[in-house]
């Protein structure tokens, strides 16, 4: 990767779109998450053992290498970002996110076979996401050519991220260069953009359909500004991971600030669904319990890389 | 990470450079070191000099099709303009209205003609315009005008009032929307027109606002004569071209210049509260949301030239929001905490801010239209 080549050259030229290879793979990615969910509520699915998309159809379409550079070909950190954020929009229990960064940042995940992940740090406690999966390994190095894959261990299930089916425990951490932790934190983040940009559709649809005084929510102004909030947020949300992963050196502060504007959409999302919102059969809190783990990944890595 | 190029194919690295390196001396000396002791009159003689210098130098009108005086280059370029701008602590010119509302009206709406008459002037900086469009009654609800032009032989008599007319002092000009056709109902009942402000009739009076400063004149026609030629678009059509017109405004020069204004206040919040931990998360949050403001239209600028018409309609729709109430939320920080030394200053811009989320579209116009608009929620 010609990181540094990068940052030296650009002072002002302000590239925002993801390049032909990013937007192909979002597209495809998009396509898949519809056609598998068919639109389905988050909740018909988010706990179901057997997720709507497999991972033999992730692996067999080649979706896990979708981050692999090779010979300074591949995704650029903003197209890491689109992907994310299309794949991050279907809430579905699969590695896919963590096994794209782990095959793009290690030569031993890149042989891998089945889905790879990796050990964060969370304050005392160690973090792997989809460590509950049988078949996963976890990649030790991020970043450079050492490293190996080790099982995932013994751990606690993570109550916090349903979807991301995490264990916590006191295993090592994956040692990762400054390059592949902020591109761990912008992806992350990214995942949240897409959660938060579900929640915004769903709540909008919602304000449309319930009926109340006669008239749909949606139609009052007061709940249509807070919708015109959310929309803010989730705008400020994108820019601000379309900026970290054009300026490297912002990545860190963008992911928080990014992933904080979800938080914040979230939080309206609970609100216009009304009583339906804070119920665990409507099913936003599986988005919402994302946003807050990757809240927590990202500072936690800002903490030890930044 | 490959290094990646523009969609454009404009190389924007040279043109910084390029730019920055004619501002380190194209900036009048007068207004770099000795503004404190100007006269508001040697100001506005400096900003419209300005004006000039930006026309021989090559940088007026960058967005602005070559055929029609500009430069024919692009958004992009007029961000990158006026943050250097900014940096080099240049004058705001005086042109600004017309550069950015009345030339592309005349591009998008206005005859052969008309553009041959005005649009030159504007490009180098003889002629200032000014916008005629709120009224006392017509504040957020725009389309109340009860400015009326009744029809006389070969053009129209202006009678009304116009309210929040910046650079009227200056103005050589006006685009004006006036009711041509009483009869018609809302929307069809407006013309745009393009009036002379040294014509008789015409009367201008200063607005103070609460900053202690005078943005804004409201302005008196009195059977003031338009010419048919002076109408934009067709008779009855001046809501049309007026949205359009909007659209520039809530758009992307204003807010480059705007970026700037925050930008520097943000960094001024830095160097007096930045080592004070108390600050920390409000500054950090206030400097990336500024950040942001510049992102977000380079954002728009490339949806644009990519023709994405769905992310562009909610990227644009935000767009005033998220400059407008945080530059709130930057002076509010300055006029409660900055030091005394400083009290003026942030007294000023604070009591300033208060109008940013009134005028060009009220944050609650915003929100509706963001709302009804973009997201499709049921009116």
């Amino acid at each position: 990767m010609s990181n540094q080549q990068q940052q030296t050259t650009v002072r002002y030229a302000m590239t925002t779109m993801p390049t032909d290879f990013g937007q192909t793979g979002a597209e495809g990615i998009r396509d898949l998450v519809k056609r598998a969910t068919a639109q389905a509520p988050i909740a018909t699915y988010a706990e179901d053992p057997h997720p709507p998309i497999s991972w033999d159809v992730i692996a067999g379409a080649g979706w896990d290498m979708a981050g692999i550079v090779e010979d300074g070909d591949g995704a650029t950190t903003r197209d890491l970002v689109e992907i994310a954020r299309e794949w991050g929009y279907g809430c579905i229990p699969q590695p896919l996110l963590p096994t794209i960064l782990a095959k793009r940042l290690s030569s031993v995940a890149r042989e891998a076979n089945g889905p790879v992940t990796f050990a964060l740090p969370l304050g005392e406690e160690t973090l792997i996401p989809f460590g509950q999966l049988a078949e996963i390994s976890v990649a030790t190095t991020l970043g450079t050519d050492s490293g190996t894959l080790i099982s995932a261990g013994d751990g606690d299930s993570d109550g916090l991220d349903l979807v991301g089916r995490g264990i916590r425990s006191t295993a090592t951490v994956t040692t990762m260069t400054i390059e592949a932790a902020r591109e761990v934190a912008l992806v992350f983040a990214a995942e949240s953009l897409g959660g938060a940009e579900r929640l915004l559709a769903d709540s909008i649809e919602f304000a449309k359909q319930r009926m109340q005084f006669g008239r749909a929510v949606g139609s009052f102004q007061a709940v249509k500004h807070k919708l015109a909030d959310a929309a803010v947020a989730v705008e400020s949300s994108e820019t601000s991971l379309i900026w970290g992963s054009q300026r490297p050196e912002q990545a860190f502060r963008s992911a928080v600030f990014a992933v904080d504007r979800c938080i914040d959409a979230a939080e309206i999302a609970v609100q216009v669904h009304g009583g339906l919102g804070f119920t665990w059969e409507a099913g936003l809190h599986f988005p919402f319990r994302k946003f807050l783990s990757a809240r927590r990944v990202v500072e936690s890595l800002q903490r030890s890389h930044g | 990470m490959t290094v990646q190029t523009l969609d454009t194919g404009r190389d924007i690295e040279q043109f910084a450079a390029k730019a920055e390196q004619w501002l380190a001396t194209a900036v009048p000396a007068r207004w770099k070191n000795d503004r404190g002791s100007l006269t508001s009159h040697d100001m506005d003689e400096i900003r419209r000099e300005w004006d000039f210098i930006l026309w021989e130098g090559g940088y007026s009108g960058l967005s602005i099709p070559q055929e029609y005086g500009g430069q024919g280059l692009g958004l992009a370029e007029e961000i990158i303009f006026h943050v250097l701008a900014g940096s080099a602590q240049a004058p705001d010119g005086l042109a600004r209205v017309g550069k950015s509302l009345v030339t592309p009206m005349l591009i998008k709406s206005g005859s052969e003609d008309q553009r041959a008459a005005y649009i030159p002037s504007i490009m180098n900086g003889t002629d200032v315009w000014c916008q005629g469009f709120s009224e006392p009654e017509a504040g957020s609800d725009m389309a109340n005008i009860q400015t009326r032009a009744r029809r006389v032989e070969g053009g129209y008599l202006l009678t009304g009032t116009k309210t929040w007319t910046s650079f009227a002092q200056h103005a050589r000009r006006c685009f004006v929307l006036a009711q041509t056709q009483p009869e018609a109902g809302r929307y069809r009942n407006l013309s745009m027109l393009l009036v002379d402000m040294q014509a008789p009739g015409v009367s201008i009076s200063d607005i103070r606002q609460i900053s202690g400063a005078v943005h804004f004149a409201e302005t008196r026609f009195d059977n003031v004569f338009v010419a048919d030629s002076d109408r934009v678009g067709d008779d009855g059509d001046g809501w049309g071209v007026a949205m359009r017109v909007l659209g520039d405004e809530r758009g992307g020069i204003e807010t480059a210049a705007r970026y700037v204004e925050i930008r520097s206040d943000v960094d001024a919040l830095l160097a007096v509260l930045g080592d004070d931990p108390r600050y920390a998360d409000r500054l950090r949050d206030l400097d990336i949301r500024t950040e942001l403001v510049r992102w977000q239209l380079a954002k728009i600028a490339d949806l644009e030239t990519a023709g994405d018409e769905v992310r562009l309609a909610r990227a644009g729709a935000v767009l005033k929001l998220m400059w407008s109430e945080l530059w709130q939320d930057v002076t509010k920080l300055g006029v409660v905490h900055a030091p005394v030394a400083e009290h003026h200053h942030w007294t000023y811009q604070y009591l300033e801010s208060r109008a940013v989320t009134i005028y060009g579209g009220s944050s609650e116009i915003q929100r509706n239209i963001l709302s009804e608009r973009v997201l499709g929620l049921p009116r």
